[in-house]
C-alpha cells in the first residue's frame, strides 16, 4: 500500500497543475462547459456521499442544488443582500431542507427512501413553479456574481478558479471523511446495517450525518450556479437532470468520489458534444448505467481495479498463498471487572416476542452468571437467534425484561446495548463485504459517539490522530487472531472458516463484557472447531462471559458450565450439561438424537412440533 | 353537490388507470422485492404502441389493446433478463437499473415517435351518461370495469394456478423455490411480463382519456407509486383502494389548490409513508434477510 | 478507496502540452470571441438559429427552423448578401434555459453574427445577457412583456407582445361582442402565467372582472376538476392561456363536460396542432387573436405557403411564418448595412420597414416591431377572419 503513495502523489500534483493552467487552453464555450462540469462534480460528490459511502438512495439531491441557487436569487435580488451572505444563508438552507428530507430515512430504507425523495424533488419543483417569490416558471433573472477583491468574477475564466477551489475543498473534505472512523462506520452501515448497530454504529444519525452533507455540497454548488448564470428556471432542476446525476455518479462510479467526479466531468462533455443528438446521447446514458449496473457495479474507475484482478487471477500465484496464523491467547482477566448485583451479568425475565401472531420467544426467563459459559440449545425454530435478536436489541420485546448488569436494557437500541458492553455474532455471517478485513475491525474498535463528529469541521487532526490508534489496535487485534496476513483483503474472498474467525475478531474488538455466539461452528470442520473451542475458552479466561447458541452437542458438553434448552419458544430444561442430556423432556424434543459427541447433525425437523421461524422477517 | 360529484366521477375514472399502474407495480413487488422505476416507461411505450396500432394501423381498440400489451410484455421481459444477474442479490443496484432502463424506454420512444404527442380518439363515441347534472363519460366506465376484470383475473392467477403459487413461493424463498424445482429467472421473467402488460394497458386505456406523449409515464407513474404505498405495497386490493383514493384526492387537490396540486398530493402521500409505511393493507413482499 | 493508478506519462504529457500553450497573463483575455468575428469579410455570414428540438415544445421548434430556412434559402438563391451566401446553423436548447447560456456562447465563439430563436421566453430571457455582452443581435419569437423589461439593444421580436395579442382580444369580447362573464384557465409556465397577467390586466382596463379564475400545471393533462368548478360559475366566455395541445385537450373536456361557453385563445389556437387535439367539432367557435390567421389571408401568404408547402410538404402554420418575417428582417438590415455586425446590425435591425405576413413591422426603442393582431374564428376546421 504504501508503495502505491509516492507514484499517486506525483500524479495528483501533476493532474492539479493541469487543472491549473486548463483554463488557458479554452475560447469562451469550453470554459463555460468547464464550469458547468466543476458544478456538476460538486453536485455528485455530495450525491456520492449518501448513497455510495453511505447507502441512502437520495433523489433529491437536485432538489438540494435547487434549494441552493433559488434562496441565493431570491435573498440578492428581492432582498438586496450581498452575494456572500446570501451564499452562506441559502447553504444553510439547504442543510434544513437536507434535515428534512433525510427525515424519512430513519425509518425508511431502500426503494420507500428513493419514491419519498423523488416525491419531494417533484414537490420542490412544483413550488418553484408556482410560487409568486421564485418568479415561477421564467425564473429569476439578474443575479450579481460574486464580489472579490481584485477578481472580476463575472469572467467565466476566473470563476472557474473559484469553482475548482471549492471543488478541491470538498473533495478533499469528503475523502478525509470517507477514510476516517466516521466513514468507515457510514459504508458499515450501508453494508449491513444491523450488523453495524450491533458494533455500535448510531444509524439513524449517521443517515442524518448523511444527508445533511449531501445538502452542504449541493446548496454549495446551488450557490455557485446562480453566481455563475445569473440566472435560476425551474427547468434545471427537473427530474430529468436528477435522473442525468444519477447517472453521473453511477457511470463514474459510486463508491469512489473521484469516480464521481470523473463521472460528473465525462458526462457533461458527452452532452454538450451530443447536444444536437438529444435524444441519442439520453439512449447512450441510459444503456450505460443499465450495463454498468450489471457488469461493473463499481463503476468506470472500477475497472482498472477489475481489470488488474482479472490479470492477476490469469496469471495465478506464485508462493504460497495467506494462511490463517495461530490465535494468541488472550492476556486472562483482560476485560473490565464486572459490576454486577449478585454477580449476574444478564437477566432474562419472562421474555415474549410475537411476530404478527407467531409467538416466537414465550415466556422465557434465565440468568447468566459473570464468568461462565452458557449454552443455549434447541432444535430449530425454538426461538434461540430470537431470544439473542431481544438481548441485542435489534428486537423490542412484546413482553418481559432484559437486564444487564441490573439495568433494564430491553427495548434500547443495538448501539446503546453495545455500548453497555455487549458483542455479538450472527448465524448467517454479517460482515461488512466491501470493507477490508481491518477496516471490518476498526469499525467495531471504534467507541466513540457519533456526537463527537463535530471534530472533522473543528478538530480534523484529533480525528487523524484517533485514525491512526484505531488502526494500530486493528493491527494487534488482527495478529491475535491469526489473521495477520488477511488484513487487506475483502471478507467475500476468505474461506467461510477465516470469515468466521473474522465475525469472532470484531466481536471482541467492542471490548465486551459479554459475547453472545451464534452458533460459531457451523459449517467448521473437527480442527476448526477444536480451534474455536480454544478460542472461546481463552475469551472466557479473559473476563468475557459467553452465550453461546450450538447445534453441536459435542462442543456444548466440552464448552459449556450450563446450558438451557428451548423448544418451541419456551425453556424446557436447564443446568450443568450431564443433567440436561438425560432430562426426559430434552430427549423428547431431540427424539433420535443421542447426547454423545458427533459431527454437526443435520436438524431434525420430524420431532419438533414447532413451526415458528426462529428468524422471523425483519 | 353536482361540482362535489363530477369531481369525485372524475377522480373515479383517474383513480381506476392508477389501480391499473399500481397493480403492475405491486405485483413486480410482491414477486421480486423490487420497485420498478422503469414501470412509467413501460406505460408510455404501451400508450405509443397502442395509439398507432389504433391510428395507423387503424385496428379496432379491442384488438389495438391486448396486441400493445403484448409488445409491452416482451419489453418487460427483456428488462428483467438483462437486469436478471442482480436478482436476490443488491436491490439497491437494481432500482438503479430500472431507472436506467426507463430512461433508455423514454429516449427510444422520442427516437421513434418523435417527442410530438398525438391525441387518441375515444374509441367509445356515445355521448354521455347524464345523472342528475352529473356527466359521465362511458368510456371512464369501461376504464373502471377493465381495472376490475384485472384485478380479478391477478388474484385468481395468483391464487389458483400453478405459476402464480410458483411466483409466491419464489417470493417467500427462492432458495426454497429452486430447491423444489421451480425455475427462479423465468418466474421472474413471468412476474415482469404481467406488471408490464398491465401498465401498457394503462396506457392504451388513458390515451383517449388525455394526450400521449413521452411525459405521459412521469406523472402516471408517480401517481402509480404513490397509489400501491398507500394501499399497501404488494397488496392487491390495496392497489386499487390506494389507486382510488389518490385520483379521488388528486382531482379534488387540483380543484382547491390548482397549480400546487401535485404538490399537495405529495406531501399528504409522504406524511402517510412516514406515519405508515407499509399502507393500508400491509406491505407483501420478498423476504429479504 | 479508489486505487486508480495516474498514467504517469499521460498526466506529464498532459502536463507539458498544457504549459506549452500558457500565456503569462489570465486565461481569456486573449480570446478570439470578441464582438463576433463573423468570420473573413468575404466568407459566408454565419447565423445561429437557436431552437427546441427536443423536448416538449420541439414541433415549435422545427416549424420555426422551417421558416427560415425558406426565407434564408430564398434570399441565397438571389445572390444572398453582397453576393455573399448565409449559412444557417442549428442548435438544440431542448427547452432549457441553462442550455441556452451554453448555447450562447457557444454561438459566439463559432462566430456567429447573429441568431433568430428561440420560441421560449424563458430561454430567451437566460441567454439575452449573455447575447448582449457578446454584441449578437437577436430576433426571437417569444412574446412575453419580462423580454422587454430587459431593456436589451440586441433583443428584436418577430411578433407583438403577450398584451397586444390579449388587449385586441378582450377589446373585442367585451366591447364588440358584449361578453360580460368571462372565466379563465391558463397553465402555470411562463406562457401560461403571463397570458394570465396580460388578459387580467386587460379585462381590468375594458371595467370587467372574471367570473372564474383557475391555474392548471403546464404538464396537466386532465383540466376537468378546474373545468369542473369553471362550469359552475356559468360563463359566456372561456380564455384559455395554454400551448396548443393542453388548449386542444381542455376544450375537448370542457365539451365533454357541457360546458358551452365560447373559446377564445391568443396565437396558439391558430394553429393545426389545436385542431387536431380538439378535434374539428369541438374547436369549432373558437375566437383567435393573431397576427397570421392563415395561410388564405392574403396574397402574400399565399405565396408563401405554396413555397412553403412545395418545399416541405405540408402547409405552414402561426410558428413558420413568425420565423419567416424574423428572418427576412434580419436578412434585410444585413442587406442595408452591408453585412455589418454587433451594435450596428442592431441598429440596421431597428431601421428596417418590412410589410410581412404578420404585417408591417417598425421597431420601436424596446425591440417590438408588430402592434396589432387580428380577430377570427374557427369555422369547419378553418379560420375566418371576422370583419
Amino acid at each position: 500500500m504504501r508503495a502505491l503513495a509516492r507514484p499517486r502523489l506525483a500524479g495528483l500534483v501533476l493532474l492539479a497543475v493541469a487543472a491549473w493552467l486548463l483554463p488557458y487552453q479554452l475560447n469562451v464555450y469550453w470554459i463555460s462547459v468547464a464550469d458547468t462540469a466543476l458544478l456538476f462534480a460538486l453536485l455528485a460528490v455530495g450525491l456520492g456521499l449518501v448513497m455510495g459511502i453511505a447507502g441512502q438512495v437520495n433523489l433529491a439531491q437536485i432538489a438540494f442544488f435547487g434549494v441552493g441557487a433559488y434562496v441565493t436569487a431570491i435573498l440578492t435580488t428581492h432582498d438586496g443582500f450581498a452575494f456572500w451572505t446570501a451564499g452562506v444563508l441559502a447553504v444553510l438552507a439547504t442543510v434544513v431542507t437536507g434535515l428534512v428530507v433525510g427525515t424519512p430515512a430513519l425509518r425508511i430504507q431502500s426503494h420507500y427512501l428513493g419514491i419519498v425523495t423523488l416525491g419531494l424533488a417533484v414537490a420542490f419543483v412544483d413550488w418553484i413553479t408556482n410560487a409568486p417569490v421564485t418568479g415561477g416558471d421564467s425564473g429569476i433573472s439578474g443575479i450579481p456574481a460574486p464580489p472579490l477583491p481584485g477578481i472580476d468574477l463575472t469572467s467565466q475564466y476566473l470563476y472557474y478558479y473559484l469553482e475548482l477551489f471549492v471543488l478541491a475543498g470538498g473533495l478533499a473534505f469528503g475523502v478525509f471523511v470517507v477514510r476516517t472512523p466516521l466513514g468507515r462506520r457510514m459504508r458499515a452501515m450501508r453494508d449491513d446495517a444491523l450488523a453495524a448497530s450491533a458494533a455500535g454504529a448510531e444509524v439513524g444519525a449517521l443517515r442524518m450525518i448523511a444527508f445533511v452533507l449531501a445538502s452542504v455540497y449541493g446548496g454549495a454548488a446551488g450557490v455557485l450556479y446562480a453566481g455563475l448564470i445569473h440566472y435560476v428556471a425551474p427547468e434545471t432542476f427537473s427530474i430529468a437532470d436528477m435522473f442525468l446525476l444519477l447517472a453521473m455518479v453511477i457511470i463514474g462510479g459510486r463508491q469512489s468520489l473521484a469516480g464521481c467526479v470523473t463521472g460528473a466531468v465525462g458526462l457533461t462533455i458527452a452532452q454538450q458534444e451530443l447536444v444536437n443528438l438529444a435524444a441519442y446521447a439520453q439512449l447512450g446514458y441510459g444503456l450505460l448505467v443499465v450495463l454498468v449496473v450489471v457488469f461493473a457495479p463499481a463503476g468506470l474507475v472500477g475497472i482498472p481495479g477489475r481489470l488488474a484482478g482479472w490479470r492477476s487471477r490469469r496469471r495465478g500465484h506464485d508462493g504460497p498463498g495467506a494462511a490463517l496464523e495461530e490465535f494468541q491467547p488472550l492476556a486472562p482477566g483482560a476485560a473490565e471487572a464486572p459490576v454486577c448485583p449478585e454477580g449476574v451479568i444478564l437477566e432474562v425475565s419472562h421474555l415474549v416476542k410475537r411476530f404478527r401472531g407467531v409467538t416466537a420467544v414465550d415466556d422465557v426467563s434465565l440468568r447468566v452468571r459473570a464468568g461462565e459459559i452458557l449454552g443455549v440449545v434447541g432444535p430449530n425454530g425454538s426461538g434461540k437467534t430470537t431470544l439473542f435478536n431481544v438481548i441485542s436489541g435489534l428486537y423490542r420485546p412484546s413482553g418481559g425484561q432484559v437486564r444487564l448488569d441490573g439495568r433494564v436494557v430491553s427495548g434500547s437500541r443495538p448501539y446503546r446495548i453495545s455500548q453497555l458492553g455487549v458483542a455479538r455474532t450472527f448465524q448467517h455471517l454479517r460482515l461488512f463485504g466491501n470493507l477490508t478485513v481491518q477496516e471490518n475491525l476498526q469499525v467495531a474498535l471504534d467507541r466513540t459517539r457519533t456526537w463527537q463528529s463535530w471534530r472533522y469541521v473543528c478538530w480534523p487532526v484529533g480525528v487523524w490522530r484517533h485514525d491512526r490508534e484505531l488502526r494500530r489496535r486493528a493491527a494487534e487485534l488482527l495478529t491475535a487472531f491469526g489473521l495477520a496476513q488477511f488484513g487487506g483483503v475483502r471478507p467475500t474472498a476468505l474461506p467461510y472458516g477465516i470469515q468466521r474467525r473474522l465475525e469472532l475478531a470484531r466481536a471482541m474488538a467492542a471490548a465486551p463484557r459479554l459475547l453472545l455466539l451464534d452458533e460459531p461452528a457451523a459449517g467448521l470442520n473437527g480442527e476448526e472447531q477444536r480451534q474455536l473451542a480454544a478460542i472461546v475458552r481463552s475469551i472466557r479466561d479473559s473476563g468475557v462471559t459467553v452465550v453461546l447458541i450450538e447445534h453441536n452437542m459435542g462442543l456444548v458438553m466440552s464448552l459449556c458450565s450450563r446450558v438451557v434448552v428451548l423448544d418451541s419458544g419456551t425453556v424446557i430444561a436447564a443446568g450443568v450439561p450431564a443433567e440436561v442430556a438425560r432430562d426426559p423432556a430434552v430427549l423428547e424434543a431431540y427424539l433420535g438424537k443421542s447426547a454423545v459427541p458427533s459431527p454437526p447433525p443435520s436438524p431434525s425437523p420430524s420431532s419438533s412440533p414447532s413451526s415458528s421461524p426462529s428468524e422471523a422477517p425483519s | 353537490m353536482q361540482s362535489f360529484f363530477q369531481t369525485l366521477v372524475s377522480g373515479l375514472s383517474f383513480g381506476a388507470v392508477y389501480a391499473l399502474v399500481a397493480l403492475g407495480f405491486s405485483l413486480v413487488y410482491r414477486t421480486m422485492g423490487l420497485v420498478n422505476f422503469a414501470h412509467g416507461a413501460v406505460l408510455m411505450i404501451g400508450a405509443y404502441v397502442a395509439s398507432t396500432f389504433t391510428l395507423s394501423a387503424r385496428l379496432p381498440f379491442a384488438v389495438a389493446g391486448p396486441a400493445a400489451m403484448a409488445v409491452t410484455g416482451v419489453v418487460g421481459l427483456v428488462i428483467e433478463r438483462v437486469l436478471r444477474p442482480l436478482e436476490n442479490k443488491d436491490f439497491d443496484l437494481m432500482l438503479i437499473g430500472t431507472i436506467g432502463a426507463g430512461t433508455v424506454l423514454e429516449a427510444a420512444a422520442i427516437l421513434i415517435w418523435t417527442s410530438a404527442g398525438r391525441g387518441v380518439p375515444s374509441p367509445v363515441r356515445t355521448s354521455p351518461l347524464v345523472l342528475g347534472g352529473v356527466r359521465i363519460p362511458p368510456y371512464d366506465l369501461l376504464v373502471i370495469g377493465i381495472t376490475a376484470v384485472a384485478m380479478v383475473a391477478l388474484t385468481l392467477f395468483l391464487q389458483r394456478t400453478k405459476r402464480g403459487a410458483a411466483m409466491q413461493a419464489v417470493a417467500m424463498d427462492h432458495e426454497a423455490a429452486t430447491a423444489a424445482g421451480i425455475h427462479v429467472g423465468r418466474s421472474n421473467a413471468i412476474a415482469f411480463a404481467i406488471g408490464a402488460s398491465l401498465a401498457a394497458l394503462a396506457g392504451a386505456l388513458a390515451g383517449p382519456m388525455l394526450y400521449v406523449s413521452p411525459t405521459i409515464g412521469d406523472s402516471l407513474g408517480i401517481q402509480g407509486f404513490a397509489s400501491a404505498i398507500l394501499g399497501g405495497f404488494g397488496s392487491i386490493p390495496g392497489a386499487i383502494v390506494g389507486g382510488l383514493g389518490i385520483g379521488v384526492i388528486g382531482s379534488f387537490a387540483a380543484q382547491s389548490f390548482q397549480g400546487y396540486s401535485d404538490l399537495v398530493t405529495f406531501v399528504v402521500f409522504t406524511v402517510l409513508v412516514m406515519i405508515r409505511p407499509t399502507g393500508i393493507f400491509g406491505e407483501k413482499t420478498v423476504n429479504r434477510a | 478507496m479508489s486505487r486508480y493508478r495516474l498514467g504517469y506519462p499521460a498526466a506529464a504529457l498532459a502536463a507539458l502540452i498544457c504549459l506549452a500553450g500558457a500565456a503569462c497573463s489570465a486565461p481569456g483575455s486573449s480570446s478570439s470571441s470578441s464582438a463576433a468575428g463573423g468570420g473573413t469579410p468575404s466568407g459566408p455570414i454565419k447565423i445561429a438559429v437557436v431552437d427546441a428540438q427536443s423536448g416538449s415544445s420541439s414541433d415549435l421548434g422545427q416549424f420555426e427552423y422551417r421558416g427560415v430556412r425558406l426565407a434564408v434559402g430564398q434570399a441565397n438563391a438571389a445572390g444572398g448578401v453582397d453576393g455573399r451566401k448565409i449559412a444557417l446553423s442549428l442548435l438544440d436548447d431542448q427547452g432549457d434555459p441553462t442550455v441556452g447560456t451554453e448555447l450562447a456562447r457557444k454561438i459566439a465563439s463559432q462566430g456567429a453574427i447573429a441568431m433568430l430563436g428561440t420560441a421560449e421566453s424563458a430561454v430567451t430571457l437566460a441567454m439575452a445577457p449573455i447575447l448582449a455582452s457578446e454584441h449578437i443581435p437577436n430576433i426571437t419569437s417569444g412574446q412575453s412583456t419580462k423580454l422587454l423589461a430587459l431593456n436589451s439593444p440586441y433583443l428584436f421580436l418577430n411578433g407583438p407582445t403577450g398584451l397586444t395579442y390579449d388587449s385586441t382580444l378582450a377589446k373585442y369580447l367585451v366591447q364588440k361582442k358584449g361578453y360580460k362573464k368571462i372565466a379563465l384557465l391558463t397553465n402555470n409556465d411562463s406562457y401560461g402565467a403571463g397570458e394570465h397577467d396580460a388578459f387580467l390586466a386587460a379585462l381590468k382596463s375594458l371595467g370587467i372582472t372574471p367570473v372564474a379564475d383557475k391555474v392548471v400545471p403546464q404538464d396537466q393533462t386532465n383540466m376537468t376538476p378546474a373545468l369542473n368548478a369553471i362550469r359552475g360559475a356559468r360563463p359566456q366566455v372561456l380564455f384559455i392561456g395554454a400551448e396548443e395541445a393542453q388548449s386542444g385537450l381542455t376544450v375537448k373536456q370542457a365539451r365533454a363536460l357541457g360546458l358551452t361557453a365560447v373559446v377564445a385563445e391568443g396565437a396558439p389556437a391558430g394553429t393545426p396542432l389545436y385542431l387536431s387535439t380538439a378535434g374539428a367539432a369541438d374547436a369549432n367557435g373558437t375566437i383567435v387573436s393573431s397576427p397570421y390567421l392563415g395561410n388564405d389571408v392574403s396574397a402574400a401568404s399565399r405565396k408563401f405557403a405554396a413555397a412553403y408547402t412545395a418545399a416541405y410538404g405540408s402547409a405552414p402554420e402561426l410558428h413558420g411564418a413568425k420565423a419567416y418575417d424574423g428572418a427576412e428582417v434580419m436578412i434585410a438590415a444585413l442587406k442595408a448595412c452591408h453585412a455589418c455586425t454587433g451594435l450596428a446590425l442592431a441598429n440596421a435591425i431597428r431601421a428596417v420597414h418590412y410589410d410581412g405576413l404578420l404585417g408591417s413591422f417598425r421597431y420601436n426603442k424596446q425591440g417590438v416591431g408588430i402592434f396589432a393582431t387580428s380577430i377570427g374564428i374557427i369555422r369547419n376546421g378553418k379560420i375566418e377572419p371576422v370583419s
